[in-house]
């Protein structure tokens, strides 16, 4: 028997464990209002729409193929602090991408994450979550990448605003981070495929290896409507007023089954800003791989998010069970 | 599946044109206002919100640096204007604490301070 690593099949491994682009929740915590992010997830628990959200990048394969991105999420509060979320992602792969090198289009795999809220300080302006996010193998086309295996992802949250900061320190109030850190754990190890090799005729067998993923990252963001409403009313046109400077960081680094992955982390930042209004928001961020094996050139990436809680505030905008009772964001306008 | 695009073109746009009745109330703006100096000690706090409010479920507190309440009685509100009478301010820094509840039950809360007399 002769094993060959699939080292083309393999290049992006990590990457196609975590999507690029993925529509994420929101939160507030006293003052604090953590706005969706679009690279990363944040600790927010809530009823919410991410509608569309549309990247377009080049991939770090071998050659680059320009990838877009197509998705959306649901996100439906169970409890208070409890939701579940919904995830499709339609992909289109330009030349010389697809299995044919001509192309290829079809849906990723559905991706479901079950969050709870674990713990809230308003007066410091932390909140802390813990999540299972689930990419249902099999359910995606298998010609943009999708995977036959399903891979399960265990993550904390976290979300710390600096509004405690002395008033010294009033510049400083407005900033905020966010941050994930998970374990993404493929379904299976590897699996093998027989094949006859065209040239001797003889049956040869294809070895995949599977990888576990650290999926790390963070945001460090500039929050123009906390600035007017909780440090200083400058009297800035509302559109200043709702606007958040966001840099984003989303990463994935191999740890274990690296065989053929190798452990290079890749990832890219997001440098962008998100207009908050009170019934949506826009987001729009550039895409920058951190290295060769992340993409090549400049990407980007634009969502939009509806607020369910308020479109909808006595239907499909409040938790199945509980009071339905939930703290708003600063938000004026629209 | 060709029609995706087109499919979460349409939901998106029905959202966009949804029209709510109701929101979160937030802070919109504050006299004095949030962070400034004013050289005469106002009587009174008054803030608007974004929403109309629950007057039953919405205060405002104001104390000083010290920690000491300075709000005098309790808080009145008018739709989404909600007001307080202070005692009389000397000069120092002072800070204003919120909680309401909206007319679609929404909480939120917030705090700022602003300056007498400096």
């Amino acid at each position: 028997m002769s094993t060959r690593l699939m080292c083309a099949a393999l290049c992006g491994v990590a990457a196609q464990l975590v999507p690029l682009s993925a529509a994420r929740s929101h939160e507030i915590v006293g003052n604090r209002f953590f706005p969706a992010t679009l690279a990363i997830d944040d600790p927010g628990v809530n009823d919410e729409l991410a509608l569309p959200t549309v990247s377009r990048f080049k991939t770090g394969d071998d050659p680059s193929v320009l990838r877009t991105d197509i998705s959306g999420e649901f996100s439906k509060r169970i409890t208070e602090d409890f939701a579940v979320s919904f995830a499709p992602t339609w992909t289109r792969l330009h030349p010389p991408g697809g299995p044919n090198m001509t192309g290829a289009n079809g849906f990723q795999n559905l991706e479901s994450t079950f969050k709870y809220r674990l713990f809230k300080n308003p007066e410091h302006e932390f909140v802390m979550s813990v999540g299972l996010n689930i990419e249902w193998g099999g359910s995606g086309a298998q010609n943009i990448g999708a995977e036959r295996f399903s891979s399960y992802t265990p993550t904390i949250y976290f979300g710390k605003g600096f509004g405690d900061l002395p008033t010294s320190m009033n510049w400083a109030r407005p900033f905020a981070i966010t941050g994930q850190v998970g374990y993404a754990i493929p379904g299976t190890t590897s699996h093998t495929v027989a094949s006859i090799d065209p040239d001797s005729g003889d049956q040869t067998f294809d070895t995949e290896f599977h990888p576990r993923v650290l999926v790390w990252g963070g945001s460090l963001q500039y929050s123009m409507p906390y600035l007017k409403s909780a440090v200083v009313d400058l009297g800035l046109p509302d559109f200043i007023n709702q606007l958040i400077p966001i840099v984003e960081a989303s990463m994935q680094t191999p740890v274990s089954n690296t065989l053929a992955s190798g452990t290079v982390t890749t990832g890219t930042i997001n440098p962008g800003v998100i207009w908050v209004g009170k019934y949506y928001q826009v987001g729009v961020e550039a895409i920058i791989p951190v290295n060769r094996q992340s993409g090549t050139g400049v990407g980007a990436i634009a969502q939009l998010h509806f607020y369910l809680d308020d479109i909808f505030p006595t239907t499909i905008g409040k938790p199945i069970f509980g009071n339905g009772i939930t703290t708003g964001r600063p938000a004026f306008g629209n | 599946m060709k029609h995706f695009p087109i499919i979460i073109a349409t939901v998106s746009a029905f959202l966009l044109q949804a029209a709510p009745a109701l929101a979160h109330a937030m802070l919109d703006h504050a006299s004095p206002p949030v962070g400034s100096s004013v050289a005469k000690a106002p009587n009174a706090i008054v803030l608007w919100f974004t929403e109309s409010l629950e007057p039953a479920f919405s205060q405002i507190e104001v104390r000083n640096a010290s920690g000491a309440v300075v709000s005098s009685g309790k808080a009145q509100v008018n739709r989404t204007q909600m007001r307080v009478s202070l005692n009389p301010l000397p000069p120092g820094t002072y800070q204003v604490i919120w909680r309401v509840l909206s007319v679609d039950t929404h909480r939120t809360q917030g705090n700022f301070s602003f300056r007498v007399g400096q």
